[in-house]
C-alpha cells in the first residue's frame, strides 16, 4: 500500500487527496481548485460529519431519497386499499361480522395509513442504499482520518499539474497531499 | 358470486331461530347442561380446572340469592347460553375471522379450525358465554365411547360456543329438502331443550309468526338479556310471569 | 472520570481561567469537546472492555432466557395454556399485560431519538442510540408476549396479510390485526431508524478495530465513507424517518389501546384510551431510559464524560411533565366513567379502589403521581443519577400495576356476576421474567457490539455550541448546522 507510483487514470488523469483539519481550510482548497481549473464534478468530498454543501460552497447534491419515500408511500396506499376494497371480493362468499359493513368505514382509515408509512419508511431506508450503491464492498479511495474529523478532499488532475496543485494545497494548510489509494475498507 | 355491497346487514334482520327460556318453571336440575355437553362433544373438565372457572359448558345455570345469610332468598334459576346475537360484539373483533355471522342460519358461528385463540371474543362476549379450550383433557371412561359424530372435536387452544346445535338444524333442513317440504315447527329441537323436563326451553324459528317460540316471544314479559348494549339477542327469558 | 479529565484539563485552562465558563463546561457535554479521535477511541474502548463481572451477569441471564422463556414456552405450547393462571372472565392475564408494558418502554426511544430530533433539543445528542435500542428490543419483548398469549400460537402466521390456499385473509375489521400491522410497521420502521445514524458510527468502528470486529463491522457499515452524497441521502432519510415515525408511534400505542376501549366491557369502553395510553407509554419509557442510562453510565467506561447530569435533568423534566399529563388523564378518564352512573362501571371503579387488588390502584397512584411529583422538582435531585434511577424504576413499577388494574383487574368484573372471579398468574410470571432477562441480555449484547454514543452527532453538536458574551454574562449560544 505505501508504494507511491502515481495512478494514471485511463483519460490520463491522476487521482489525488488532501487532507485537511478544518472545514475553513477545505472550503478554501476548493475554491483554489476550482480557480487552477477543477471543476466541481471532478472533486469529492469524504467528512466524518454531514458538511453542507453551503459550508464548502460546493454544487447542492441531488437526492432521490424523498422521492422514493414518496413512491413508497404510494405503492403502501394502493397495499392498504387493496386490502381493504379488493380483498373482500376474493372470496366467493363475503364474510359478514356483526352489524359491521363487509368493507368498513373507520378501520379503512387505519389499515390505510399503516400500510402507507410502511411502505413510506421502508424504500426512505432501500432509497439509501440505492442512491449511495449499499452494501459496496469494494476497494474505494479513503482515508481513516475523515472519521477522526478531518476533512480530506479528492480530486482529479492532470499529471502535469500535479506539483503546483500539491504545492497550493499545502500553503492553504493540507496535512497531506497524495495520490488516492484504493484500498479495501 | 355474490358481491360485499349485496349483503343485508343483520342489523336490520329480526334473526331466524330463536329461543324461549321460561325461568319460572325451570327446576336447575342441569339436564340440559348434560345434554349439551353429551351432543357437542364437550371436554371433561375436572373438577379442578372448573374450580378455577374454566368450565367448559356451552349452557349453564346461574343461581342467585338476595339478601345476607341468613335471610336469603333464592331467586329463578338463569340458564345462560349464547343469545346467537344479531349484532355480535364477538365477531368483528377476531383478527382471523374464526367467529362470523350466517348469512343462512342468521346465527353467529364459531369456526374451529380457523381458530388461532386470541381469545379476544371471549372478553368482547357481553355474556361470557365462550368457553376456551384451556389443555387437552382427557375424557374418563366410558365417555371416550359416546362422541356425536356430527360434531367436531376441538384440541387446546380453541374457543367454542353454543351453536344452536346446528348440526340438528342441518339434519332438518337436509330431510327436509329431500322431502320437499319445508321444515316444520317442532320437527326438532337443540339438546338442552329436547332434555328439559319441565320444558323451560323452546326452541323455533322466530322469523315465523306462527311458531310456538315466536308466539312466547311476544308475550308481554319477556326480556332479552342486555339487549341495551345493541346486540340484538335472539334469546327471551321469563322470569315472574 | 480519571480517564479524560487530563484531555478535558488541558482544555480547560488552555483556554480561559473563566470560572463561570469552567462551570458551564463540566455541566455541558456540548461545551466540553474533545477531539473526534478522542472520543472515537473513548467509545471503542467503551465496547471492548469488559470486566468479569459482565460476564457474570451475562451468562445468568442467559441461563434465564432459556429457562424461564424458551423452556417454559415450549412447556406451554405443548400443555395448553392451562398451565397459565387465566380463566373465565380473565381470558387475558399476564401476557397483555407485558405487551402493553413493553409495547410502552419502546415509544422511549422513538420521542427521544424522533420527537427531540425535529425540535432540535441539543440535550438527546449522546444517548439517542441508547433510546433506540430500547425500542427495538422492547418490541421483540412485546412480539414474545404476544405470541404468547396466543392459544395456537403455531398458526400464528394467518394473521399475516397474503395470498393463501386458504382462501381466506385477516379480519381488517379486528383491532388485533390493526394492531399487528402496526407494530410490524413500528418494528421495522424503529430498527432501520436504529440503523441509519448507526451507519457512520460502524464506519469509524471498521477504521479502527481489527480481528472479527472487523469483519463485522465491514459487513455492516455497507462501505460508508462519509461522501457528500452519502451524508446527504442518510441525513434526508433521517428526517423522513424523524417526522414520519412519530405518527407510526402514536399510532401503535393508540391501537393497543384500542383493544381495550373498542371492546364492550365497563372500564374500558371509553374513548380518552388512545392518548391515556399514549401518555401512558412514555412515562413508563421516560423512566426506563433513565434507568439504562445510570446503568450504561455507571458501569461502561468513559461513559461519564458523555451522559452527565445535565441529561438525567433534562430528560427527569420530561418526566416530571408526562407524569403530570398522565395524571391529566387518568383523571379525566376516571371522572367522565364516574359521572357516567352506568351501574357495572360503577360496580368496576368501586372494585379498584376497595376490591381485593385495591393496593395496586393506590400503589399506582403514588407511583406514578406523589413520587415524581415530590421528587422531580428539584434540579439537584433531577441532576443525581440514582435519584432519578430509584424514580424510573418506581414509575415502571406504577405503569405495570396500571396496566394490571386495566387488564386482569378489570376483567375479573363484568355484566355477569355469576362468572366473577379473580385471576392469579401462575407461569405467566417465569415467561414475564424471561422477556426482562432477553431485554438486558440483547442489550448487554449490543452494548459491546455497536457504538452505544452517536460520536458523529456528538461532535456536529459540539461544533454548533459556543460560548457568547453578553455584557459580563457568558451564555451557550448553538448555530443550526442543518
Amino acid at each position: 500500500m505505501t508504494d507511491n507510483i502515481s495512478r494514471i487514470e485511463p483519460s490520463g488523469q491522476v487521482s489525488l487527496l488532501a487532507v485537511f483539519p478544518d472545514l475553513g481550510p477545505a472550503a478554501d482548497a476548493i475554491d483554489k481548485l476550482r480557480a487552477l481549473g477543477i471543476s466541481d464534478d471532478q472533486m469529492n468530498v469524504i467528512s466524518g460529519v454531514p458538511v453542507t454543501e453551503a459550508m464548502l460552497g460546493r454544487p447542492s447534491q441531488w437526492t432521490n431519497v424523498p422521492r422514493l419515500a414518496g413512491g413508497g408511500a404510494v405503492l403502501g396506499f394502493f397495499g392498504g386499499a387493496f386490502l381493504m376494497y379488493g380483498v373482500p371480493y376474493l372470496y366467493p362468499y363475503p364474510i359478514q361480522v356483526s352489524s359491521q359493513a363487509v368493507i368498513p368505514g373507520p378501520p379503512t382509515v387505519v389499515i390505510l395509513f399503516e400500510i402507507t408509512m410502511l411502505g413510506m419508511l421502508l424504500s426512505t431506508f432501500l432509497g439509501v442504499f440505492l442512491d449511495s450503491y449499499f452494501p459496496n464492498y469494494r476497494p474505494m479511495e479513503y482515508v481513516k482520518e475523515v472519521s477522526e474529523g478531518k476533512i480530506a478532499v479528492f480530486f482529479k488532475c492532470s499529471p502535469e499539474s500535479k506539483e503546483k496543485i500539491t504545492k497550493a494545497m499545502t500553503a492553504l494548510g493540507a496535512e497531506k497531499v497524495e495520490v488516492a489509494e484504493v484500498e479495501q475498507l | 358470486m355474490i358481491r360485499p355491497e349485496e349483503i343485508k346487514l343483520s342489523a336490520d334482520q329480526s334473526g331466524k331461530w330463536g329461543m324461549v327460556i321460561d325461568q319460572d318453571i325451570c327446576t336447575g336440575c342441569q339436564a340440559c347442561v348434560a345434554a349439551c355437553a353429551m351432543e357437542n362433544n364437550i371436554s371433561f373438565v375436572g373438577e379442578a380446572d372448573s374450580g378455577y372457572g374454566r368450565s367448559m359448558h356451552w349452557i349453564r345455570i346461574e343461581r342467585f340469592w338476595e339478601g345476607e345469610y341468613p335471610e336469603i332468598k333464592m331467586t329463578p334459576n338463569q340458564p345462560m347460553l349464547c343469545q346467537q346475537c344479531g349484532s355480535a360484539t364477538c365477531e368483528p373483533v377476531c383478527p382471523a375471522f374464526a367467529t362470523v355471522h350466517s348469512q343462512a342460519e342468521q346465527l353467529n358461528v364459531q369456526v374451529y379450525n380457523r381458530c388461532v385463540g386470541t381469545r379476544y371474543c371471549a372478553n368482547n362476549c357481553p355474556y361470557q358465554v365462550r368457553s376456551f379450550n384451556w389443555r387437552d383433557y382427557k375424557r374418563p371412561e366410558p365417555l371416550p365411547n359416546q362422541f356425536n359424530p356430527d360434531v367436531t372435536v376441538r384440541r387446546r387452544g380453541i374457543m367454542e360456543k353454543c351453536t344452536f346445535c346446528i348440526q340438528r338444524i342441518h339434519k332438518a333442513q337436509d330431510k327436509a329438502k329431500s322431502e320437499a317440504r319445508e321444515v316444520l315447527d317442532g320437527e326438532f329441537t337443540t339438546a338442552c331443550a329436547q332434555a328439559c323436563p319441565a320444558d323451560a326451553i323452546v326452541f323455533g324459528r322466530v322469523d315465523d309468526p306462527e311458531s310456538l317460540v315466536s308466539q312466547l316471544a311476544h308475550r308481554n314479559h319477556g326480556v332479552k338479556h342486555l339487549e341495551e348494549l345493541g346486540t340484538l339477542p335472539n334469546v327471551t327469558y321469563f322470569k315472574g310471569g | 472520570m480519571a480517564e479524560y479529565t487530563d484531555a478535558v484539563h488541558a482544555n480547560v485552562v488552555h483556554e480561559h481561567k473563566d470560572h463561570a465558563k469552567e462551570h458551564l463546561r463540566e455541566k455541558h457535554l456540548m461545551l466540553d469537546p474533545l477531539p473526534r479521535g478522542k472520543m472515537n477511541e473513548m467509545v471503542m474502548e467503551s465496547m471492548t472492555t469488559t470486566s468479569w463481572k459482565f460476564w457474570v451477569v451475562f451468562g445468568i441471564l442467559s441461563a434465564i432466557v432459556a429457562g424461564c422463556l424458551f423452556y417454559v414456552w415450549g412447556y406451554m405450547i405443548s400443555e395448553g395454556l392451562g398451565v397459565t393462571g387465566k380463566n373465565r372472565p380473565s381470558y387475558w392475564g399476564l401476557f397483555l399485560v407485558n405487551t402493553v408494558f413493553w409495547i410502552g418502554i419502546s415509544h422511549a426511544g422513538t420521542f427521544i431519538s424522533a420527537i427531540l430530533r425535529v425540535f432540535k433539543a441539543e440535550f438527546r445528542r449522546p444517548f439517542t442510540r441508547a433510546a433506540e435500542l430500547m425500542t427495538t428490543f422492547g418490541l421483540v419483548q412485546a412480539g414474545f408476549s404476544v405470541f404468547m398469549h396466543l392459544g395456537r400460537v403455531w398458526l400464528a402466521y394467518w394473521l399475516i396479510p397474503y395470498p393463501n390456499q386458504r382462501m381466506l385473509w385477516p379480519n381488517t375489521h379486528s383491532p388485533l390485526t390493526w394492531d399487528l400491522l402496526a407494530i410490524t410497521t413500528y418494528l421495522l420502521s424503529s430498527t432501520m431508524y436504529l440503523f441509519l445514524p448507526l451507519i457512520p458510527d460502524l464506519a469509524m468502528a471498521r477504521d479502527r478495530s481489527t480481528g472479527w470486529r472487523k469483519t463485522f463491522y465491514k459487513i455492516l457499515a455497507l462501505g460508508f465513507r462519509g461522501t457528500e452524497g452519502e451524508w446527504t441521502h442518510l441525513r434526508n432519510a433521517m428526517t423522513i424517518f424523524a417526522f414520519a415515525i412519530i405518527p407510526v408511534m402514536f399510532s401503535v400505542h393508540t391501537i393497543v389501546s384500542w383493544d381495550f376501549a373498542a371492546a364492550t366491557r365497563p372500564g374500558w369502553n371509553s374513548t380518552i384510551f388512545g392518548p391515556y395510553f399514549v401518555v401512558g407509554a412514555l412515562h413508563s419509557g421516560m423512566g426506563a431510559v433513565v434507568m439504562v442510562l445510570a446503568i450504561v453510565r455507571g458501569t461502561m467506561k468513559n461513559m461519564k464524560y458523555f451522559i452527565r447530569g445535565e441529561h438525567f435533568d433534562a430528560i427527569a423534566k420530561l418526566m416530571l411533565i408526562i407524569s403530570m399529563a398522565w395524571a391529566y388523564f387518568f383523571f379525566n378518564d376516571y371522572m367522565v366513567q364516574w359521572y357516567g352512573g352506568d351501574k357495572w362501571t360503577h360496580q368496576l371503579l368501586h372494585f379498584h379502589e376497595a376490591g381485593p387488588m385495591g393496593w395496586m390502584w393506590f400503589a399506582m397512584l403514588i407511583f406514578n403521581i406523589a413520587i415524581p411529583w415530590a421528587v422531580l422538582w428539584n434540579q439537584k435531585w433531577r441532576s443525581t443519577p440514582w435519584i432519578v434511577f430509584a424514580v424510573g424504576l418506581l414509575i415502571n413499577v406504577g405503569m405495570y400495576l396500571e396496566r394490571y388494574i386495566i387488564v386482569p383487574v378489570s376483567l375479573s368484573i363484568n355484566r355477569m356476576p355469576f362468572t366473577w372471579r379473580l385471576y392469579y398468574p401462575r407461569v405467566e410470571i417465569l415467561l414475564g421474567i424471561g422477556t426482562l432477562a432477553l431485554f438486558i441480555w440483547l442489550y448487554m449484547a449490543a452494548s459491546r457490539l455497536i457504538p452505544l454514543i452517536p460520536v458523529w452527532e456528538v461532535e456536529e453538536g459540539q461544533m454548533a455550541h459556543e460560548l457568547k458574551k453578553f455584557g459580563r454574562e457568558t451564555v451557550v449560544s448553538v448555530s443550526e448546522l442543518e
